[in-house]
This record gives structure tokens, sequence and C-alpha cells, in this order.
């Protein structure tokens, strides 16, 4: 017989229930490096067809499978389930409103992220070829691009769970700083400007949960203190 | 949560976190010295005249006038972070951070004419 994994799930149907509840289940190990995805495809394939979740690319890109486990956010699909304490408590992410069991409303996530407008602006003519970039300029983008998003860090900062509806959270301010540290765009101060603001950027209080649960293992925080580094630069 | 408009940006808040972090270098420096002051009381290095003389001194004033500024500055800018946090009601939130204001003026004032010995 093969070893079997406990998982305690967040159950959640606005349509049925009353409020929320934990379900039980026991899932067999079915390979080696088994990843908590599995495990709730196991559920939702051949035990419960009515389980609720996200997923798509499965491998850590799309950002879509984000969930509160055993109390930490991160990313099902590159969670290992060997070494997770069991039961394995699968929750969705914090702070966010329940659609069902494990989906999430993303809407006000992604409408704090139009705010920042993440695209390139300029104000130049467009140059008959590329806008270059040096490799020193392009290496100020590394730890900044491969956010993919998935809302594990903002969803774990209490700073936004307190004010969120003005707090724009560790995602959105790190994909901020990725456009301000871009050697080719040309709205800085504009940028700056939108983000100078005591609810927008200053809620941040370095709690640093944001890094801990980044599942790209990059650092808002740092990100945050770039910006307010650049503001003070620009008072002084 | 969801917001129906984009509200913008205030233009505030880098005020508030330069005075925090100015006024917390100002207390690293200056909020050590009276624990100084009351171990040297203690371990018999200075007594009560030499105390009473170094308080006196103008440049001491002056120093104690500074600490006490930052320190109200600094615990103003703290607690009212804690209320922006804490308390979701813009009325509520409002009306402590004023009453805050109102009672730790009132300390400062009182302390200052104490530093000064203002009314003799």
């Amino acid at each position: 017989m093969s070893e079997m994994i406990r998982l305690s799930i967040f159950r959640f149907d606005p349509e049925r229930d009353d409020k929320p509840f934990m379900q039980s289940y026991e899932v067999p190990v079915t390979k080696r490096g088994m990843k908590l995805l599995d495990a709730l495809n196991y559920i939702k394939w051949e035990l419960d067809g009515t389980l609720t979740y996200r997923r798509s690319c499965g491998e850590g890109v799309c950002g879509s499978d984000g969930l509160n486990i055993n109390g930490v956010n991160g990313l099902a699909c590159i969670t290992p389930v060997t070494g997770l304490k069991q039961p394995v408590h699968v929750r969705p992410l914090p702070g966010m409103h329940v659609i069902r069991d494990l989906v999430v409303d993303m809407d006000h996530f992604f409408d704090q992220y139009r705010q920042i407008q993440p695209w390139m602006q300029t104000d130049t003519p467009t140059p008959e070829h590329e806008r270059l970039q040096s490799p020193e300029e392009r290496a100020l983008l590394d730890g900044q691009y491969e956010c993919i998003l998935c809302a594990c860090c903002t969803t774990s900062c209490p700073s936004w769970w307190w004010n969120g509806d003005r707090f724009l959270g560790p995602a959105v301010l790190l994909q901020a700083n990725r456009w301000i540290v871009d050697s080719r765009d040309e709205a800085t101060g504009r940028r700056l400007d939108q983000l100078e603001d005591a609810f927008r950027l200053y809620r941040c209080h370095q709690i640093m949960n944001c890094m801990e649960a980044c599942p790209k293992e990059l650092n808002p925080t740092a990100a945050i203190d770039s910006i307010k580094r650049k503001l003070l630069a620009r008072k002084s | 949560m969801k917001l129906t408009k984009e509200p913008g940006s205030a233009r505030s808040g880098i005020g508030d976190w330069y005075w925090q972090r100015l006024s917390a270098v100002v207390l690293a420096v200056l909020l050590p010295l009276p624990f100084l002051l009351i171990v040297a009381v203690y371990s018999g290095s200075v007594d009560q005249l030499g105390l009473l003389d170094l308080l006196d001194h103008f440049f001491s004033r002056l120093l104690h006038t500074l600490l006490i500024l930052a320190l109200i500055v600094h615990a103003y800018m703290g607690l009212k972070v804690i209320f922006e946090d804490y308390v979701p009601v813009i009325g509520w939130r409002v009306t402590l951070i004023g009453g805050m204001l109102v009672v730790m003026s009132g300390f400062g004032i009182w302390w200052l004419a104490i530093i000064w010995a203002w009314g003799g």
C-alpha cells in the first residue's frame, strides 16, 4: 500500500453553504517529488469533482495556483508534499474575497496593477531600431521583471490586509519599481508622483512577509525601499 | 475592497517618513545621555549639586529640548501610523490623531516650561 498524505481543505460554495468549512481528504503519494497541485488534482479527478481551484502551467510560471499552505502563501505546483506538516491545511489566499473553495477574486489586485501603468512610456521619438540598453542597465531589471503576479506576497502583507483599498501592496510596487529602474522608460517622474502617497506606498512597514512568501524568491521590500530612496533623493 | 474610481496620489507621506527617521537618529544619539547621567549619579561620580549644575547649563537645556521634541515627533509619527493602520473609520481616525496631537503638544509645552523654568 502506498504512503498516504492527509489534507484539510477550505471549502465554500456561496450558493450552497452558509459558511466555510474544512474538509479532510487522504491522497496516495503517486510519484516521487509529488507536488501539492498533484494532490489537489487527485482529489478533483478521483475523489471529489466539486473541489474548485485555479491551475494552468503546473510549473511555477503562470502564478494561477497561489494558495495558503499550512499558513504560508505559496504555489501549489512547486510545493512538494513531502516535508509538509500533516494534515496539510490548504486555504485560499488571505485577505481576498472567496468566489468558491480555493478560488479568490483577483479583480482588485489587477486593478491596482493597472494603476501603476505597467508598460514602457516614452516622450522621445521612437528610434529607427530598438531602444538600446547597456548590460549594466539591463542588470538593474534582474529581481524585478521575474514577478509572475501570483499575489502570494501581496496577500501575505498585513498592511495590505488593513489598507488594501489604498496600499498598492508588494507585488504592484515591485512592478512599479521595475519600470522606474528601466533605463528606457522616460516617465520616472510621473511614476514617482503617482506613488508619493502615505497610503499607496508608505504603508509598507518592512514586515517582510512578502519576501518570505514569494515563490520566485524576489524581494519586494527592497524594491519598495528603492522607490522610497528615489523619492527622498528628489526631495533632498 | 474593489475601487470604483482610481483615487490618485495625495502627494504626501515622504514628510512623515523623513521626520520619523530623522527623529529616530536624534533619539539614538540623545536618549542614552539621561541614562548615562543616572549611572553617573548612582555610581557616585556626580553628586546632587554637580547634577543640578549639569542640568542647569544652557547646553544641557538645549540638548534636553532637542530630546523632548524628537521624542514627541517620533511618538506622534509612530502612533499616527498605528491609528491609520487599525482605525478604518475616517472620522475616528482624524479625531484620535487630532486628540493625540493636542495631548502631546500640551505635554511638550509643559516639559519645555520645566526645562527652561518659565514663570520663575
